[in-house]
C-alpha cells in the first residue's frame, strides 16, 4: 500500500535551491519575441492607417501634421493597449514593432502613458494645439 | 536543569508566558520554512509569523450576527489560557516544569483538549454553516485521536511507573530512548500529535477548500489572532511532550531546541507528503489502524514488565 | 425542501477558497452527506457577444481570445476557422502546422494547471507546487514561441503571427522531454497514492450511459468509456495528416478523469514531436478580404474541456453579425449536480473540479425568466429598470 509516493522527490528539494525566481533582486532576460512597449518609426509610415483599424482597443491615434510631406504624429495609448501585435503586422511598411525590452510598464499615475513617436518638431506642433484646444473648452475625460 | 524563578514570573515571562508565545511564533516559522522547502519554494522570512500576529491584533474584530457575543470574545481567551497553562507542567526548553505533581500529565493533556474543545464551541457558537460543519468535524477528530494518543502517551509512563512529567523526563533521560523500546508508541502518538494540531493529512476541520476555515470563518482581528498563537503554544507544547516521552527527556535547553527541531523536521515532511483524509476516513483510521496499534503496544509493555518482574 | 430543517444549506460562492472564479453553488446537507446541489453561473458575463457585433472581424479575434485564459488560442482557432470557412479562403498547411502546435501545447499547459489546481482542492498540496511549478516550463516554450505567456495572439485571419525556426522546435524538444518525464512521474502519484486514491476513487461514478443522458463531453466523458474526440471526428487544422488517439479509461469516477488527462498529456508530447518532425512548407499567411462575404459557419474544435463551438454569422460588411460561443464547461455541469447526491460534502469541491470548469468560457448568453412587456426583446432601459426593481 504505497503512500507518500512524492517522498523523494520532497526530501530532495530540502537541499536544492527553491524553483522561486526571486524577481525583482533577480531579473531573467526576457524572451527575443517578447512583445513589451510598442515603438513607431515614422520614416516609412504612409498614412493609411490600417493599424489603427485593426487595433481592438484604440490604443494608437495618428494624428497629421501635414499629409502631402508624410508627416504624422502618432498618439500611443500604454494603458488601452493589449500587446497583440496586430498593428505590427497590419502594416505593410514594417513601422511598427513590440519591443523586447522595455515590458515593465507599471505605473503609479496616468501621465506617462499617453506617448507621443514621431519627428520632435511635429510633436512640439501637436502638443501646442492639443494644449490651446484644451485651454479653449474645458477638458473632455479622455474615452 | 532547575530553574529557581518566582512562579509569576515563570507564568508570565520565561518560560512560560511571553517567551513561550515568542517561541510559538518561531516554531510557526520553522513549520512553515520546512513544508515551503520541502514543496521547492522559498517560504517565509523570519519576522512573518510576527508580522501577522500584529496584524491581526491590529484588525477590526467583526462580531457577527445571532452569536453570543460574550462566547464569542471570551473563548478565544480561554484558548490561549488553556495553552499556556499546559506550559507550566512540561519542561520546556529543557527546564524543570513550574508546576509538577502528581498526575500532570492528565491535567497537560486535558488542557490541551480543552483547547481543541473551545474552537469547537467557537465554530458552534456562530450561525454560519461553514462554522458549523467545521465544529462538528473538530469535535469528531477530538473523539477520535485522543484514546490512541493517550495510550501512546501511557506507555512511556507505565515504564516509569508515575504519572508526573518531570519523573518521567528524569526516567527518559537516564535510560535507553524509549523510541527504540516502544517503536509503536512512538509512531502512533507522532500521528497522534498531527491529529492534535490538526496537521494535514489531518486538516479536515479547517479544510481550506470545502469550508472555507472551518470553526474559525468568522473569527477576525484579535480573536482569531489569539486562537493561532494558542495552536502555535500547543504546538511547542506538543513536540515537547513527544519529545520528553520518546526521545530520551530533556535535560537542558541546547537539547530541546536540537530535539523539537529534528521532531518538527519528521512533522513537515509528513504534512507535506499525503492528500488530505476526509473526516470519516481519519474517524476510521484511528478507531482502527491507531486504537489497535496503541493497544498492542501497551499489551507489549505490559508482558514487558510481568516478564522483568518474574525473572 | 421547506420542511425540512434539519438539513441547511452549504454555499459555495460566489466567493470560496474551492473556487477560482465566480459562481453560486449551494449543496443542502444531512451532516456530511450532500442531499441536494443546485448552481447559479454569470458572475463573469462580460458581455463578449454583444460586444463583437460592435468590432470588425479582425477586432474580434482578440476579445474572442480573451474569453478563457488557459483555452485563448482554441477560442482565436475556432473564430478564424469560422472566419475562413465563411469567406472560402484555404491557409497553408504550415500555418495550420504552427496553429496544432500552439493548441497541444495549451493543452498540456491546462492540463497541469488542472492537476495543480484539482489536487489542492483534495488537500495534496505538495502535488500542486511541483506540477505547477513544472508547468513554468511549458509556459516558458510558449512565451519563446510567441511572445507572451498567456494570451498568445499566435491566429491571424488567414494564418499565424509567427514561425517556428529549427532552433525554437530543438528548445521544445528539449521542454517536451523534461514535461514527459515528469508527467510520467504524475502518473504515478495518482495512480499508487494511497491517500490520493482514497479521494479520487469511487467518487462521481457514472457509466458510459448516465454521461450521454446527461451530455458530459470531453475528458469528463471520455472517462466513462465515451470515445468522441472533435479532433478524430471531425479533424480540423492537419488532425487527418497528424492524427492523435483518443484516450478513454473505463472507471467513470474521478480517478479515471486524472487518468485521461494525463494521457492526453502524453499524446499531445507525442503529436507535437511528430509535426516538429514533419513541418510543412508555405507561408504564414494568405490575403483574407475586409469584408467577409454573408453567410453562416460554424466551427468546432477540441478545447482541453471538451468540445467547442462556434456559430459565426455575416451579413456582408466588416462586422459580424452573430458570435455565438457555446463552450464545453456548460455541458458538464448537468454531471456534478445529478452525481453531487449522495456523497459527502468533503468531496464537492474535487468533483466540481473534476470536470475541469472555466467559468469565464461559460457565462456566455442570458436567460431571462420573466419579461413586462416583450420577453424576447429588451431595451436598455427595460434591462435596468428590472435590475433596480429587482434589488429593492
Amino acid at each position: 500500500m504505497p503512500i507518500g509516493t512524492m517522498m523523494s522527490d520532497l526530501v530532495r528539494s530540502l537541499f536544492k535551491k527553491p524553483a522561486t525566481e526571486l524577481y525583482p533582486y533577480v531579473k531573467k532576460p526576457a524572451p527575443a519575441r517578447l512583445r513589451g512597449k510598442l515603438t513607431w518609426n515614422p520614416e516609412n509610415c504612409s498614412g493609411c492607417q490600417l493599424c489603427i483599424k485593426d487595433c481592438p482597443s484604440n490604443a494608437i491615434d495618428l494624428v497629421t501634421v501635414d499629409k502631402a510631406t508624410k508627416q504624422f504624429v502618432m498618439r500611443y495609448h500604454v494603458d488601452h493597449c493589449i500587446y497583440c501585435a496586430q498593428c505590427v503586422v497590419s502594416c505593410r511598411f514594417g513601422c511598427l514593432a513590440l519591443s523586447n525590452e522595455d515590458w515593465e510598464l507599471a505605473i503609479g499615475n496616468k501621465e506617462p502613458l499617453g506617448i507621443f513617436y514621431g519627428k520632435e518638431e511635429n510633436i512640439a506642433r501637436v502638443l501646442e494645439q492639443l494644449a490651446q484646444a484644451g485651454a479653449e473648452q474645458p477638458a473632455v475625460p479622455e474615452e | 536543569m532547575n530553574l529557581s524563578l518566582h512562579p509569576i514570573l515563570v507564568l508570565l515571562i520565561f518560560p512560560g508566558g511571553l517567551f513561550l508565545l515568542a517561541s510559538g511564533l518561531v516554531y510557526q516559522w520553522a513549520d512553515r520554512k520546512l513544508i515551503a522547502r520541502f514543496q521547492n519554494r522559498v517560504g517565509p522570512r523570519f519576522i512573518q509569523p510576527l508580522a501577522d500576529t500584529v496584524k491581526l491584533l491590529a484588525k477590526e474584530e467583526i462580531i457577527p450576527a445571532g452569536v453570543h457575543k460574550g462566547l464569542f470574545i471570551v473563548l478565544p481567551v480561554i484558548a490561549l489560557a488553556a495553552a499556556l497553562t499546559a506550559g507550566l507542567n512540561v519542561p520546556l526548553f529543557g527546564f524543570q516544569p513550574a508546576a509538577s505533581f502528581r498526575g500532570d500529565l492528565i491535567i497537560a493533556l486535558y488542557a490541551l483538549s480543552v483547547l481543541t474543545l473551545t474552537m469547537g464551541l467557537a465554530g458552534a457558537n456562530t450561525v454560519s454553516s461553514f462554522s458549523l460543519i467545521g465544529a462538528t468535524r473538530t469535535l469528531t477528530q477530538l473523539f477520535s485521536y485522543e484514546a490512541p494518543f493517550l495510550l501512546a502517551l501511557l506507555g512511556p509512563a507505565i515504564a516509569a511507573g508515575t504519572w508526573q512529567i518531570s519523573k518521567i523526563n528524569d526516567y527518559a533521560g537516564q535510560n535507553i530512548w524509549l523510541m527504540l523500546a516502544q517503536p509503536i508508541g512512538f509512531v502512533v502518538s507522532l500521528i497522534g500529535l498531527m491529529g492534535k494540531l490538526e496537521l494535514p493529512p489531518f486538516d479536515a476541520p479547517e479544510a481550506e477548500t470545502e469550508i472555507v476555515a472551518g470553526a474559525m470563518t468568522e473569527y477576525s482581528g484579535r480573536g482569531y489572532a489569539l486562537f493561532r498563537l494558542g495552536k502555535d503554544v500547543e504546538l511547542v507544547i506538543g513536540l515537547t511532550l513527544v519529545a520528553t516521552f520518546y526521545l530520551g527527556g530533556l535535560a537542558n535547553p541546547l537539547q530541546f531546541v536540537i530535539k523539537t527541531m529534528a521532531l518538527l523536521l519528521v512533522l513537515a515532511l509528513l504534512q507535506t507528503a499525503f492528500a488530505r483524509l476526509r473526516i470519516d476516513q481519519t474517524v476510521g483510521l484511528w478507531w482502527r489502524a491507531g486504537a489497535l496499534l496503541a493497544v498492542v503496544q501497551l499489551i507489549a509493555i505490559i508482558v514487558g514488565r510481568y516478564l522483568t518482574t518474574v525473572f | 425542501m421547506s420542511a425540512d430543517i434539519n438539513k441547511f444549506v452549504i454555499p459555495i460562492g460566489p466567493q470560496h477558497p474551492a473556487l477560482k472564479e465566480p459562481a453560486n453553488f449551494e449543496f443542502w446537507v444531512d451532516g456530511e452527506i450532500v442531499t441536494g446541489a443546485s448552481v447559479r453561473l454569470g458572475y463573469v458575463h462580460r458581455g463578449i457577444e454583444k460586444g463583437a457585433e460592435a468590432r470588425t472581424w479582425v477586432q474580434n479575434l482578440y476579445l474572442m481570445e480573451r474569453i478563457c485564459g488557459i483555452c485563448s488560442h482554441v477560442h482565436a482557432t475556432a473564430y478564424t476557422l469560422g472566419v475562413e470557412k465563411l469567406a472560402g479562403v484555404q491557409v497553408s498547411p504550415r500555418a495550420n502546422a504552427i496553429r496544432q502546435i500552439m493548441g497541444e501545447l495549451e493543452r498540456i499547459h491546462s492540463h497541469m494547471l488542472w492537476l495543480g489546481v484539482a489536487a489542492h482542492e483534495g488537500g495534496f498540496d505538495s502535488l500542486f507546487m511541483y506540477s505547477w511549478r513544472d508547468r513554468e516550463t511549458v509556459m516558458d516554450l510558449l512565451e519563446k514561441i510567441s511572445g507572451n505567456k498567456v494570451h498568445y495572439s499566435a491566429n491571424l485571419l488567414g494564418g499565424v503571427k509567427f514561425d517556428i525556426t529549427p532552433e525554437l522546435a530543438a528548445e521544445i524538444h528539449k521542454g517536451l522531454e523534461f514535461l514527459d518525464e515528469r508527467n510520467r512521474f504524475y502518473l504515478k502519484v495518482v495512480n499508487q497514492d494511497e491517500t490520493f486514491i482514497g479521494r479520487t476513487r469511487g467518487i462521481g461514478t457514472m457509466n458510459a450511459e448516465r454521461a450521454n443522458f446527461l451530455g458530459a463531453i470531453g475528458p469528463t466523458a471520455r472517462a466513462s468509456g465515451i470515445a468522441h474526440d472533435i479532433r478524430v471526428d471531425a479533424p480540423y487544422l492537419n488532425y487527418s495528416e497528424f492524427p492523435i488517439k483518443v484516450q478513454t479509461h473505463t472507471s467513470g469516477d474521478l480517478h479515471g478523469r486524472f487518468i485521461v488527462r494525463i494521457n492526453e498529456t502524453f499524446e499531445s508530447i507525442r503529436v507535437i514531436r511528430e509535426i516538429l518532425d514533419h513541418m510543412p512548407p508555405g507561408e504564414l499567411t494568405v490575403r483574407m478580404p475586409r469584408r467577409i462575404p454573408a453567410g453562416e459557419a460554424v466551427s468546432r474544435v477540441e478545447a482541453p474541456r471538451g468540445e467547442l463551438l462556434y456559430f459565426v454569422a455575416s451579413n456582408g460588411t466588416d462586422k459580424p453579425e452573430r458570435v455565438k460561443v457555446r463552450t464545453p464547461s456548460l455541458c458538464n455541469w448537468s454531471t456534478v449536480l445529478s452525481l453531487a447526491i449522495g456523497l459527502r460534502l468533503a468531496d464537492m469541491p474535487m468533483l466540481l473540479t473534476g470536470i475541469d470548469p472555466c467559468f469565464s468560457c461559460n457565462d456566455r448568453s442570458v436567460s431571462v425568466k420573466r419579461g413586462t412587456q416583450d420577453p424576447s426583446v429588451w431595451s436598455w432601459e427595460k434591462l435596468r429598470q428590472y435590475g433596480i426593481e429587482y434589488y429593492r
